[in-house]
This record gives C-alpha cells, structure tokens and sequence, in this order.
C-alpha cells in the first residue's frame, strides 16, 4: 500500500533533496564529500532502461564500480534536479534532443565531449544521425554535446482492429476532433507530450509562439479531449485498456509506449504518424531522440565518458534497445553488425517495417516557448 | 528538595537526544522546508528567494477546490462505506471468534504485503471489458455489464477495498473490548438484544469506530493510486495535483502550497472531530 | 421467615454441565417469598453459574426453574422479573449515574421527568448526594459505584435480585456498612434477595437461610444458626470458621475413640450415627481445666502459641501431633505462659458429630 503514497513519499524525498541542495548551496557537503576519488562510482539520471540491471550489470563488473542510475520519465523534472544543485551528484544525463544545446549548454548544466573521440561513433548509426548530427552538437556546431541511442516517432496509437491505419494515417490528429470518437480513446499521462498533441488536434504548431487567440483554443481542445476521454493512465493502462476494447485508440504515443503489447504478440496496437498536419513543413508527427550527455559536474567521474562508449557497443545497444520495461529503435542500427541481433518478432514489434517513413513524416521534440503556461491550462483542465 | 536542572540533565533525557535529533532531522526539517517552499515565487527550486504569497493566492484563485472537494469527498464517502461495511463483519467477527477476532482482522492486512498498485491492477483486469467480472456476467447471464471501470465509482470502490483493514481492525478491537457484562447487565435490566446494541454496543464501541475513521479519513485524503488505477484519473485528487507541481509542471512552492493547505485543513478536520467527540469520555476516565 | 413463605423460586434437579465438567450438580431448592437466601461454598463450586441460570443468563442443561410454579428455563433473562448485581458491578462507563439508574426505566419508555424522579428517590435511599445524578460513574469511589448498582437493580423493581460477591472487593470496615445497608434496603423493599458471598461472617449477619455448595452439589441449607451449630459434614464444619475435628470411631452407648489420640470421649448418645465419623468441638466450647475432673472430656498437652483476635483469644494446644484451638474472651485470659503443660476439656453436648466428608 505504500505505494499509493507516492506524492506523498516523492514529496518528501523532494523536500529533502531540496533541504540538502539548500545545504550544498550554503555548506557545501557535496564538495567536501566530492575530494574522495570518483573514479569507481558513476550516477546516471535517465529514462527508464539505462537503469536495468541488463544494461548496468557488465559495465559495473568490467569496471568493479558503484553504478547508480535514477529513472525519472520526464525532461524538465531531471534538468530542475541539476539546476536545484545536484549537478554535483550526477555524472550523466539522459534526456530528449533539444534540452542539450537550448537549455543545457547555455546554462553550464553539461559540457562537451572529446569530439575526436566520439564523433566517429555517429559515423556508423544509421542515415540520419550522419556527423555532425545536429541535436548532439552545440549551436555554433563546433561542440559535440552528447550521444544518440535511442529514438522513435510518437503521436499516437490506434487499435487496428478497430481503426485502420490508413484511415488513422489520413484523418491524422482531426481524428480526436470526432464526436463519434467520444468515451472510446484514452490519453497517456505524459504531460510535455500531452501538450503538443493538444496543440496538433486544436490545429496549430506547438513550438511556434502562440497567439491568444491560440491558446484560447488550446484551452477549449483540452477540456473537449478531457471531456470525451475514456481513460487517462500510464502505458500498462493504456495498452491493457485498447487489448481489451475498453478504447480504440490513446492519445501520444508510439513505438516506445505500443512496442511492450506489440512484442507480447498483440500487432494489432500500432503507433501512428499521421501523413500530415501543422507542424513545420505540413508534417503531422513528432518523434524524439535521446542524447546523453556528461554532466558538468565538478567532481565528475572518468567513467561517464567510459560508459557513453560502452553503450555504443553491438551488444550493449540490442540489450539498450529491448532493456526492460519500454523497447525502441537505437540509432546503432545503423551497424549491421548491431541490426544482425534483431529477432524478426522484435523488429516487428518497434514497427521496423514504417520506422523511416514515420521518421520522415515527423518533426523533432522541440520545446514549447510557452509551455508553462499551456500546461497549467492543461493541468487545470485536468481537474474540471 | 527541588533542583534546577538543566533540560539535559536527566540521564533519560540525555539518552532520547539522538532518538529527538532524528526525528527532528527525518520528520520536522522536510515538513519545515515544505512550508517554506510553499511561500517561495513559483517555479523556482531554492529557499533563498523573498518570501511571497503567490502560491497560496494561484491555489485560491485557481480551481484547486475541485481536487480538494474530491479527496476530502472521497475520502468521507470511504469513511461511511466503510464504517457501514465493517461493523456488521466486525460485529459478526467478534460474536464468532471472540478473543480471536482481533487477530483474524490481522489476517486482512496479509494482502498489504502486495503493492497496492499491483493489486489495484489486478481489479482493473477484473473490471475491464471481457475482463473477469464483465466476461463472467456476459457468457453466464448475458448481462452486459455498464461502465464501472474509470468512474468515480470505481475510485470509490478502491479506496474502500484498499483502507479496509485499517478500518476493520480497531473496529473489531473496539467491540471486542466491550466486557460482556456489560451486555448481559443491559440485558438483565430488560433490554431485548436490539436495545443492547443502541445503548451499550454501539456507544460502548465508538472508541474503535473513531480511530478507525480517524485513521482511514486521513489515508484516505492522502490517497491517490486508485484515482489514477480504477479511476483513468477521471478525477484528480489533490494528492495527484501536489504530485502534478513537483514532477511535470515542475512547481515546487506551488506544490509544496498544496500540501501545506492539505494538511491544514486534515488537521482542522481531525482536531474537530477529536474535539466534538471526547474519547476520553466514551471510554470512561478512570 | 423460611417455612412460612411460599416459594418464589423452586429448582427441580437443576443441572449445568460444562463439557465433563458438572458445574452445578443435580440441585433441589426452595427459596421463600422475601426471603435473603445467601449461597456460600469455595471458589468454583458453581456459586456463579447457578446464580447466572437463575437469572437467565445460562440454561440449565436439565432440570427445571419454576418462578411461582411457571417454568422460566427458557424465559431469557430480559423477560424475567429478576435482576443481578454483579462483581463488577457492570456499571455502563458511558453513562452518568443518574442514566445508569434509569437504564431500566427507559428501557421501558418511561417518560424521562418520571425517570429522574424515580432516580433521585433511589440515590436519597441509598445515601447517594443529589448532585451525583450528573456525575460520570467512572469518577465515583468503590463504595459510590456499589449504591449506584444496587440503585440501577432496584429501578428495575425485580422480584428477585441476585449478587454475586458485590463486596468482595471492597474494604473491611466500608463492607460492614454496606452489609448493613443491604440488610436495611431488604426489609424496606421486602424483596427477594439471593445473594452469593465467600464470607461467612457476610452469610451470618445478613441471611436468613444459607446453603452451601461444594462441587457443583447444594451439601446443607439451612438458617444462619443450624449451619453453624449442626453442620452434617465435616466440610461444612470446617467452612464455617475454626475448629476441632477430631476423626473418630464409635464406642457403642455414648461414647466415640480416637485411635490417635488414644483416648475416648462422651457424645450425647442421640448423636451417634453409623457413618459419623468425625467428632468437631467449637474452640469457644473447649476450656482450661484445673483437674480432668472438670469436664467429661478432657486431654492434656502443651500451650504452644496463641492470638489475639479482636475480642477473643485463640490458644493453641499441643496434644501429640493435634494441634487444639481455645478461644476464650479477651476479659478472662488464660494465665498460662507457653510451653506450659495444660489441661483442656469440653462437655459432651457441646460436641457434634459429623461424617467425614
Ligand atoms: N462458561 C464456562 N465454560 C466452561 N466452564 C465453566 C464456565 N463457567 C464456569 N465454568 C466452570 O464451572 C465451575 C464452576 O464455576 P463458577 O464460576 O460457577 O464457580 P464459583 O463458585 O462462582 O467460583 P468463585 O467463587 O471463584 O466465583 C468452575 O470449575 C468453572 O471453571
Ligand atoms: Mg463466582
């Protein structure tokens, strides 16, 4: 039953890592602790699967060091967490592309890799993250910021059974404007992700700035989705509510969220990216890369770069791939001798087959100027 | 002869510093920079920025109200359910069993050891479409069952499924402790078995139904699985709200305003109906 | 009282088994219209469970209760016109003392301006001060919480009370007045009272017929006097405080041996029964004797301690392994000093033969 008092848990443990940042800050145990040599202990900040034993376990016998990863599944709550101070715990940090170079870099949050020694890395993933790759290199394209693994195109997801993908492909996000829809789709507790597929189904780009007029709209399409919602849950719950028939199809997601049911045997959940809609260029998906990057950390420890290389192994990267919990596209596939250890079943289930189309029709995670102010609409309206 | 001593002079004393110091350190500090985040700008992550009100005005202004009004709704509806609920199985348990009653009423607490998410889980693959219940129903009785799954309703039924023990138990504690003379002396002075009950069991129990609504009504407010579960966060309670600002929104004064106002308005509700309901006078000074 | 009265209450071999165990065993009684009938015996000779049936708070496994001739065995106890006091008392903690009298009353929809007045008759009655009607019962003194209950019981207006042990926990001295409060209260009221206690003193000052329990079997009824004066067992004789007992065989015509002590003894020849086994002397009826001649029976042996009890002194004699006991009042000690050789006697019609059991 404890689990149930996750706020409540959170928030202390919140509170008193916010106790302990404002001693850091003020004292400063961090640095004094800090002199110890780190060079057999490494703390990871990440998404889930860079924190399961699979992935951790080898590194941490080749090395016979302490390894500690947190999973968190939220981008703005792990860089609040290093501007709150912890930049002095972690050594790596996991997070969606544009965190690095927009916010950051600029902030001293990260600093930049021996290019020299990683750029030939990116050489060898798959077309796309072709060096020098934009989300791993800082704006003035001279600094090399962090590595790509994992990636995957997220809109949302339909029950095929119930909605073809062609038609879900056609009617692309209007498809959630539809009366007819009400009561039968669920909608992933993601907020970031939430907000921009709000601003997709009211019509307009959600890393433009925004008009008040859109944000208006903004408000009446969340309430209108809330509204007509049957379920609003994690991942398990969504894809245990479309096996069931409870909905038909849930609102942001894709690959990363459908792969688990996908690979449980049930192809027909499938992630779509709509042919078209208002993001730039006319395009109607959205898709996200993961860099990680070394924190810039002052006591940081000589195996963050270690464990960056370790990772871009054939073996290491299959097993980043399909750790447990969520399964996804890793840009090593681009290496033959990485894609070889691909099952038929796991390729189908990461939607192997439309990946590069649904790349091609996506734009990439971005940040919305006025998120906080989209989301506390969204937040609110969640109550209503 | 009186000395004056010093707090610390007491050898008990000194023996309970590091025992005060820890629950000082655990329990009082992060309850301390709770409150003192709650009066910090909004969105800001340090306690070193000039007090403000900001968050408690968003809070009041906003419509935080709603989430309020249904945890402290829920947790009231739990409470009654509940109250209803177990004092006739408590009732039944202790005319049974007896001494042993108290001890059975632990046996619901075995399932505790399972993560409440898990086990709420496993009632949302009971309740769900072609689920264990709907599918049961359909293929035995060609019911189909209506939406129960993501309502409030199920919310309900979670919360009273989850805080069952803790009700139970000091309830069947409660009617246990009741001396059976004293029912036997009611009913020698004429009392049928239902005037028994009104005037001696039901009186004489209250002690165990106070804290076990005490004790629920409090866990209850704090719940906030069964409302994301069962309920597909049909609702929000004011927990997920406070969870909301510290995770995605990022908002810590604005979550920590939260909790600040949630536990106040437990404690106010606590303290009158500690106030109101004397349980040193149901259960006789002695 | 006893003879005279007719029976309220008549028990018709009334049995209460336990498993094995025959907790009241086979009892045949008749106990009088107003009469203070007082059950004494040791602990678990079945004093509460008999009591408890007669209230109907247990059923007899067989035999019948007959309440003026109407057989109550299946009655439960809120129909029956009877009410106990128990050794707790059983006072309701959530009530003040004033509700805890009136329970019975609005039990019965008594209105509740009758119902106080009813309470505050009884509390005056019983020495209760007025301005405890709204005291809380758990705040009041032992000897309050005593009055209070019997207040509660007599609310009721039952035929008959029943106590078990009420005083048992309660100081000498406040025992004595309550005993004699209770006596008081039972020629005002003219109720039935049977009423259970370890005490004998408490069964002699205040009953008019005692019976005595051992092992689930009523062994003797009988008044306060007959108990003591004729018990038929040893057992009895032995419960009714300090004696001598002497076990014996007879002589023939008037007199009984002691193979132990050697010696033989006159008894009143009405006394001899076959079976009588045992010869018991009252310590008070045993004396110092100057020569043997003094009294019919006599021994000698040697003064080895003696008590002071209130107003009597109890001396203990040697003779061989017996150990006697004297009493003899405080005025007119014995001038021996111990270790002393003495004479003791007693006179044959102070001596009572009882069977050894
Ligand atoms: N409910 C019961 N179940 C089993 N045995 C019982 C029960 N009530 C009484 N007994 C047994 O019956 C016997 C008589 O008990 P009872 O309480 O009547 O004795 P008592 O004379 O009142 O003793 P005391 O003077 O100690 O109160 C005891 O051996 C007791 O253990
Ligand atoms: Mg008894």
């Amino acid at each position: 039953m404890f689990d149930s008092k996750l706020s409540r848990r959170d928030f202390l443990k919140t509170s008193a890592s916010a106790a302990a940042t404002l001693a850091a800050t003020q004292v400063g145990p961090f640095a004094g602790a800090a002199h110890a040599a780190r060079d057999k202990e490494l703390n990871i900040l990440c998404w889930e699967g860079y924190n399961s034993a699979q992935v951790l376990d080898p590194f941490r016998s080749s090395k016979s060091a302490t390894v500690k990863a947190e999973s968190l599944t939220n981008d703005p709550t792990m860089i609040n967490r290093l501007r709150a101070g912890e930049i002095n715990v972690w050594d790596l940090i996991n997070v969606n592309n544009p965190w690095a170079r927009k916010i950051m870099l600029p902030e001293k949050l990260i600093k930049p890799l021996d290019r020299a020694k990683f750029e030939p890395y990116f050489a060898k993933m798959m077309p796309q993250f072709k060096p020098p790759y934009k989300w791993a290199m800082d704006d003035s394209g001279k600094d090399l910021l962090g590595m790509a693994q994992r990636f995957g195109p997220y809109s949302f997801v339909v029950n095929t059974d119930k909605i073809s993908r062609k038609t879900a492909e056609d009617q692309g996000w209007d498809l959630f404007n539809d009366p007819k829809l009400a009561g039968r789709f669920g909608i992933l507790e993601s907020d970031d992700w939430n907000v921009f597929g709000i601003c997709c189904i009211a019509g307009f780009d959600p890393y433009q700035p925004h008009t008040p007029e859109q944000v208006a709209k903004f408000e009446e399409t969340a309430k209108r989705i809330l509204k007509n919602k049957k379920v609003v849950g994690d991942i398990a719950t969504m894809n245990q509510a479309m096996i069931s028939g409870e909905i038909d199809c849930h609102l942001t997601g894709g690959t990363y969220s459908a792969s688990p049911a996908r690979a449980d045997g049930h192809l027909n959940l499938r992630g779509v990216t709509p042919n078209k809609g208002p993001l730039a260029g006319g395009k109607g998906g959205i898709a996200w890369i993961e860099i990680t990057s070394v924190v810039n950390n002052p006591h940081g420890s000589p195996l963050a770069e270690q464990f960056l290389e370790y990772v871009q192994a054939p073996e290491v990267a299959h097993t980043v791939a399909f750790a447990e919990g969520t399964f996804n596209p890793v840009a090593q596939m681009g290496n033959p001798e990485c894609f070889k250890l691909f099952t038929k079943d796991q390729l189908e289930a990461i939607q192997w087959d439309s990946l590069e189309e649904e790349m091609a029709r996506s734009v990439e995670y971005d940040i919305v100027p006025d998120y906080d102010k989209l989301l506390d609409i969204w937040n609110a309206a969640k109550k209503s | 002869m009186i000395e004056k001593t010093s707090v610390l002079a007491q050898p008990g004393r000194r023996a309970a510093l590091p025992i005060m110091v820890l629950l000082a350190l655990g329990f009082v500090a992060p309850l301390l920079a709770v409150v003192g985040f709650s009066f910090m700008p909004a969105r800001t992550f340090g306690l070193w920025h000039e007090p403000t009100l900001e968050n408690y005005e968003t809070i009041f202004s906003d419509n935080t109200y709603v989430s309020l009004f249904w945890s402290l709704g829920l947790a009231s509806a739990t409470v009654v359910l509940l109250a209803l609920i177990c004092y006739p199985v408590a009732y039944g348990l202790v005319r049974v069993f007896g001494r042993w009653s108290t001890v059975l009423t632990l046996l619901f607490t075995i399932p505790l050891v399972v993560s409440e998410n898990i086990r709420l889980y496993g009632w949302v693959l009971f309740f769900i479409k072609g689920g264990v219940l709907p599918g049961t129903l359909r293929t035995l009785f060609g019911v189909e069952m209506g939406d129960f799954l993501f309502t409030p309703a199920a919310v309900l039924f979670g919360m009273v499924y989850v805080y069952l023990p803790f009700m139970l138990f000091p309830m069947t504690l409660g009617i246990a402790m009741v001396p059976n003379q004293m029912r036997e002396a009611a009913r020698d002075l004429g009392a049928t078995r239902w005037q028994v009950f009104r005037e001696v069991e039901l009186p004489l129990s209250t002690p165990g139904l106070m804290i076990g609504s005490l004790l629920t009504f409090v866990l209850a407010v704090g719940a906030i699985a069964e409302a994301k579960v069962l309920g597909g966060q049909r609702i929000i309670p004011i927990t997920h709200d406070i969870e909301i600002a510290f995770t995605y929104a990022q908002n810590w004064p604005l979550g920590a305003a939260l909790a600040v106002l949630l536990m106040l308005v437990v404690s106010v509700l606590v303290l009158i109906v500690l106030r109101r309901f004397d349980l040193d006078q149901i259960l006789g000074k002695r | 009282m006893t003879g005279t009265s007719e029976p309220i209450l008549r028990l018709k071999n009334v049995r209460k088994a336990f498993g094995n165990l025959a907790a009241v065993d086979d009892i045949n009684l008749s106990i009088g219209e107003g009469e203070f009938f007082t059950i004494v015996g040791p602990s678990g000779s079945g004093k509460t469970t008999l009591i408890r049936m007669l209230a109907g708070m247990e059923r007899p496994t067989s035999g019948d209760i007959l309440l003026r001739d109407k057989r109550i065995n299946d009655t439960p106890a809120n129909e029956r016109p009877t009410c106990m006091v128990f050794q707790s008392l059983a006072l309701f903690p959530h009530r003040t003392v004033g509700q805890n009298i009136e329970f019975a009353l609005k039990i019965r929809n008594v209105d509740p301006a009758t119902r106080a007045k009813r309470a505050r008759e009884l509390m005056q009655q019983l020495h209760l001060p007025a301005d405890y009607y709204s005291k809380n019962v758990t705040l009041c003194s032992g000897g309050e919480r005593q009055r209070v209950a019997l207040a509660r019981a007599l609310a009721f207006d039952p035929q008959i009370l029943f106590f078990d042990e009420p005083l048992s926990a309660i100081d000498y001295k406040l025992r004595k007045t309550l005993e004699k409060e209770l006596k008081d209260i039972h020629r005002e009221t003219g109720k039935t009272f049977v009423y259970i206690t370890h005490s004998l003193e408490e069964a002699m000052v205040m009953s008019d017929r005692i019976g005595v329990m051992r092992r689930g079997k009523l062994i003797q009824v009988g008044s306060p006097n007959e108990i003591y004066s004729t018990p038929r067992s040893r057992f009895v004789s032995e419960f009714m405080g300090d004696v001598n007992v002497i076990p014996v065989e007879s002589n023939g015509a008037g007199s009984v041996r002691s193979q132990t002590l050697g010696a033989s003894f006159k008894v009143p020849p009405a006394a001899i029964e076959s079976k009588a086994q045992c010869l018991v002397v009252r310590p008070e009826f045993l004396r110092f004797l100057n020569s043997p001649s003094d009294a019919q029976n006599s021994l000698k042996g040697v003064l080895y301690n003696e008590y002071a009890l209130g107003s009597r002194i109890q001396y203990q004699v040697r003779v061989g392994e017996k150990v006697f006991l004297v009493e003899k009042l405080r005025q007119q000690p014995f001038k021996g000093k111990l270790d002393d050789e003495v004479l003791i006697g007693w006179d044959p019609e102070n001596s009572i033969l009882v069977a050894d059991e």
